[in-house]
């Protein structure tokens, strides 16, 4: 560990120091490299994966480091390496090849974000989602805040794009037609001597002085925080445990369905010319003379002249195919656990109590959320795991969901859940958003490092990739014919008994409840099949209209939609698939003549 | 909108519902109608192609379907109305029921009264707590049937089932006959759950193990299901560490349990009891909410689909009679209480005053019990009492109890105790 002591300002020792101190453990020999533009690259062996993402954000916090690249492994797990480098040359030999000018890589709710900005320009535009569906990986496990902005770190990309992304979201729900609520967020105190400290703060905002301290810049800028009185508390929340002292509500909180989100940009999207490849992977994207030239995906070669990743948790993946990973993706999974309707009404607002939260992670999340449906959302839960597809929710998973509700109310039980799942959050080392263009690669976009508040901030971080292809691509033209507004599909659920009346008459298909916990009709479901970006599979199904989402979780209505996704689609009942490839329902017909199987 | 004006309604034709329309046109009610949410009449009894019904109520072994046509020919014969592929979405206080189908459209119908025999759903894998990841391949025992049974599909070449109760042993022998291979029935509790009858005939004729205290604690792959793993479990119910083994399959079928499905009781609050997960009902099987009946697995999940019918009945008189203007509701309760191994008892309270002659008592046990009596005993007399050889909690313990004369009693204690 010899060489230069500084590199752009990054002392090597410090780095050192940070590794030691994370990994306490000197028998590990840890490969330190600090590039030209202050990338600091890890190597090594270590005993947990633990110690591998402590020692990534140890360095990450060296002052003068941009990013890290921590290609560290552990003793307790083993990666499995994919090599596409066969399939890619089949690719490549088959002269399949597509044109376009903008290729978006991933369709989570950054891609649809961007894909539905890009939309207004006289631009070829081709989102590509390796998935059978949009919204199907961290965006679909996200509990649906769209946060005020207190908690991300002052000065942050996070910090303003939050802000900023936040607001946004109230004429975008009136343009593309997707419910938002905003209950606003409660943070109740149960502790006198912390609620007066908290007061201080009302102090520090009105006078204007909170703005010159950096620690408490963000929370400054926050708009429409109001102070509770233990009484006014009581009142907003009657089934809060035991007895506040008082609170605070930050007004803008906002509550979404992610995927109804999601599936708006997207549809938005689609009625303006940007086209939806589903089940379409990246295996390379080929670059000359450093410019981004083609991409290949597992159909095809896409020439095209701009390559924006919005991979999520595989962005380093995509940006090492050009070269140019700067950072790393370390897997964060979150566990929700919904509980059953009939206790809509129980909280009016995501509410937590503060001082005793555990800030264990990196992330906000954990806490007593709703959905804009009623339903009580709990979680997620924070851990970082080696394996971006594990998806799976564990025993401890529950306990620790169960505990972050315990905050604030004692009276829920877990048997009241009716489902849980996980997702994976796509964190960067340094914890913000990576919005930039590439350094050293002419027409790649780099959107990584998106974790909560990524939804919130979408509109805002779409907003930015909007400028920077506006830079690439001088005399842009708008198209005539744009259209910012959508209209979704009916939600049957939420009409008066005389307008449902109106919609059946109209389209009959609207009179028949194919999910009854949740009330949605073949109508609902039909559209959604036929959406211009169709819901083809299952969940697809279920994430866009709701049906399977009920307390009986698709037992009665999970027939009825496979058949009705045959139909709609011309295929035989046993291609319906869960969630795409290999995930299908039905083996074969019991029925068929001969049919006899093995 | 239609308006329309009905004496009695009847929400789903299932077992419950046609017993209680047809027990309700036989009292002389004019404008009797079943509103059913599928296209045919007899609810999930079409599902059920396997015999073992009716022997009770016909003497002998029918199938589900055949078990339902029965009524259905009788319903026909009286000329009830079925409004069918018609599902109510609304319900209300003053008994104004909001039904639509694709034809009509949203129909607001005035009831004299309403009858409630929506049935009941099974349980979901994450209501029993299953770990791991969401492939497709893990389905409850109803979807499985209704694939094979309705549909003509099979769903997986090699199946684990867990639970032992009664769907759950059916669906062994019938995925077994489709030529699926059933590893095994895993159940959580140290006794079976089914019918002692469907053990033999369903998983022993067929060479199919049952594990007891055993469960199914996770699911492998994330597309397709690849696997379950299985672990023995301690007194407490818990997984045991390492007592966990792994099975490859492409089929985890859920028989882990029935709820009542009470989705329009909740619109309009009526009383649920927290342990039936029913609605209280009482001797008319009328429910809190005045003019509002339930009956069958709306109230709790019985066993046999004889009970089911004969619920059906009792809430058919009771809504004729109180369209009548018969039954004195201003009269008081008598509770009937759960006492020493019962767990629940159904009706859970009555009206001594509109009591008949007899008064028949449903209720299971919580643990197996042999050489048992049961009483029923009031604060001033023992009202009823019988022996059993052996007493099961999954089966459904129906008493006749023929002396009724309880007025002035406020609550009675029905209890099982070892002799």
């Amino acid at each position: 560990m010899s060489g230069e002591k500084k590199v752009k300002g990054i002392k090597k020792g410090a780095v050192e120091k940070s590794l030691d101190c994370a990994l306490k453990n000197p028998s590990y020999k840890i490969e330190i490299s600090i590039s030209e533009d202050r990338i600091v690259t890890l190597e090594g062996l270590v005993d947990t994966w633990q110690e591998v993402v402590n020692a990534g954000h140890a360095v990450a916090k060296v002052k003068g480091v941009r990013n890290v690249v921590n290609n560290m492994r552990s003793k307790d797990y083993t990666p499995t390496i994919e090599d596409n480098s066969e399939q890619i040359a089949e690719v490549l030999r088959s002269g399949n090849t597509e044109r376009c000018d903008v290729v978006i890589v991933g369709g989570g709710v950054s891609g649809c974000a961007i894909a539905r900005v890009l939309g207004k320009y006289e631009l070829d535009v081709m989102l590509l989602e390796k998935n059978s569906d949009i919204a199907s990986e961290s965006t679909k496990a996200n509990n649906g805040n769209i946060h005020p902005g207190v908690r991300a770190t002052p000065g942050s990309l996070k910090a303003e794009l939050n802000l900023k992304g936040n607001a946004m979201y109230t004429k975008l729900a009136e343009d593309l037609d997707f419910t938002l609520k905003r209950p606003g967020s409660l943070g109740v105190f149960y502790n006198k001597n912390q609620w007066r400290m908290f007061k201080l703060l009302k102090v520090l905002r009105d006078t204007g002085i909170g703005k010159h301290i950096k620690p408490l810049s963000q929370i400054m800028k926050v708009p429409g925080l109001k102070w509770l009185s233990a009484e006014e508390v009581n009142k907003l929340e009657p089934n809060l445990r035991g007895e506040p002292v008082g609170g605070f509500l930050m007004t803008t909180m906002g509550l979404v369905e992610p995927f109804e989100v999601c599936q708006a940009f997207a549809e938005n999207a689609a009625d303006n010319g940007v086209t939806f490849k589903l089940n379409t992977k990246v295996l390379d994207i080929i670059k000359e003379n450093n410019i981004v030239t083609k991409v290949v995906t597992d159909h095809s070669v896409i020439e095209c002249k701009t390559v924006i990743n919005a991979a999520g948790v595989y962005a380093d993946n995509i940006a090492e195919m050009v070269d140019d990973k700067f950072y790393t993706i370390h897997p964060r999974k979150g566990s929700i656990a919904i509980f059953d309707k009939n206790r809509k009404g129980f909280f009016n607002t995501p509410a937590g109590a503060m001082g005793q939260a555990d800030h264990t992670n990196n992330t906000k999340g954990g806490g007593a959320s709703i959905t804009p449906e009623g339903n009580m959302l709990w979680g997620p839960t924070a851990k970082e795991i080696p394996n971006k597809e594990d998806k799976s929710v564990e025993p401890g998973d529950i306990e620790y969901i169960m505990h972050l509700g315990a905050g604030v109310t004692d009276e829920i039980k877990r048997n009241e859940i009716i489902t849980y799942f996980a997702g994976v959050r796509a964190p960067d080392y340094k914890e913000d958003f990576i919005v930039e263009p590439s350094r050293h690669v002419e027409g790649f976009i780099h959107v990584a490092g998106i974790q909560s508040p990524g939804l919130a901030s979408a509109p805002a971080i779409a907003e930015m990739v909007e400028g920077f292809v506006k830079e690439q691509y001088v005399d842009l033209n708008e198209k005539k014919d744009y259209n910012p507004k959508r209209v979704g599909i009916p939600k049957f659920r939420e009409l008066s008994h005389a307008e449902q009346d109106e919609l059946i008459k109209k389209n009959p298909k609207y009179g028949n409840i194919i999910c009854r916990c949740e009330m949605i009709t073949e109508g609902e479901i039909v559209d959604a099949i036929h959406s211009s970006v169709p819901a083809t599979t299952l969940d697809a199904v279920k994430r866009r209209t709701r049906a399977g989402m009920g307390r009986c979780q698709s037992g009665f209505c999970g027939p009825k939609v496979v058949e009705l996704l045959s139909r709609e689609l011309g295929v035989p009942m046993e291609e319906v698939t869960l969630k795409g490839a290999d995930s299908k329902i039905l083996l074969n017909n019991n029925r068929e003549l001969g049919g006899h199987h093995d | 909108m239609i308006r329309r004006n009905i004496d009695v309604a009847v929400i789903g034709g299932g077992p419950a519902g046609l017993a209680a329309a047809i027990e309700c046109k036989k009292q002389g009610i004019d404008k009797v109608m079943i509103i059913e949410r599928d296209d045919s009449l007899g609810g999930i009894l079409q599902q059920c192609i396997h015999d073992g019904f009716g022997l009770h109520r016909f003497g002998k072994r029918l199938s589900g379907s055949e078990y339902a046509d029965n009524f259905i020919a009788e319903l026909k014969e009286y000329k009830i109305e079925v409004e069918s592929k018609t599902i109510v979405i609304d319900i209300t206080k003053d008994k104004v029921i909001y039904a639509m189908n694709e034809e009509e459209g949203m129909m607001e119908i005035t009831c004299g009264a309403i009858i409630l025999a929506m049935g009941c759903r099974e349980r979901s894998r994450s209501q029993v707590f299953i770990w791991g990841t969401r492939p497709s391949g893990v389905l409850t025992a109803g979807t499985v049937q209704r694939y094979i049974n309705i549909e003509g599909y099979v769903p997986g070449k090699k199946a684990v089932i867990l639970g032992s109760g009664d769907i759950g042993l059916i669906m062994a022998r019938r995925m077994t006959l489709e030529g699926i291979e059933v590893e095994g029935v895993y159940e959580l509790m140290d006794s079976p759950g089914g019918l002692t009858r469907n053990i033999a005939q369903c998983l022993k004729d067929y060479d199919i193990p049952m594990h007891l205290s055993t469960t199914v604690v996770k699911t492998h792959g994330n597309k397709k299901l690849e696997g379950v793993t299985v672990a023995k479990v301690d007194e407490n119910r818990k997984p045991i560490p390492g007592s966990e083994r792994y099975i490859e399959c492409d089929l985890l079928v859920l028989a882990v349990g029935l709820i009542p499905e009470n989705e329009l009781s909740s619109k309009i609050q009526i009383e649920i009891d927290s342990r039936t997960k029913g609605p209280v009902v009482d001797e008319h099987f009328m429910t809190s909410m005045d003019g509002v009946f339930a009956a069958g697995n709306v109230v709790t999940v019985f066993d046999l689909v004889d009970y089911v019918s004969i619920t059906g009945e009792i809430a058919g008189r009771g809504a004729a009679a109180y369209v009548k203007g018969e039954l004195d509701s201003s009269l008081p309760f008598t509770e009937l209480v759960p006492g020493e191994n019962v767990s629940f008892v159904v009706p859970q309270h009555v009206r001594a005053g509109n009591l008949d002659e007899s008064l028949q008592l449903y209720f299971r046990v919580r643990a197996k019990k042999e050489k048992v009596k049961v009483n029923v005993t009031g604060e001033t007399a023992e009202y009823h009492s019988k022996r059993h050889r052996v007493v099961l909690p999954p089966e459904m313990i129906v008493e006749d109890m023929k002396n009724t004369n309880i007025s002035g009693e406020e609550k009675i204690i029905v209890s099982v105790s070892e002799v």
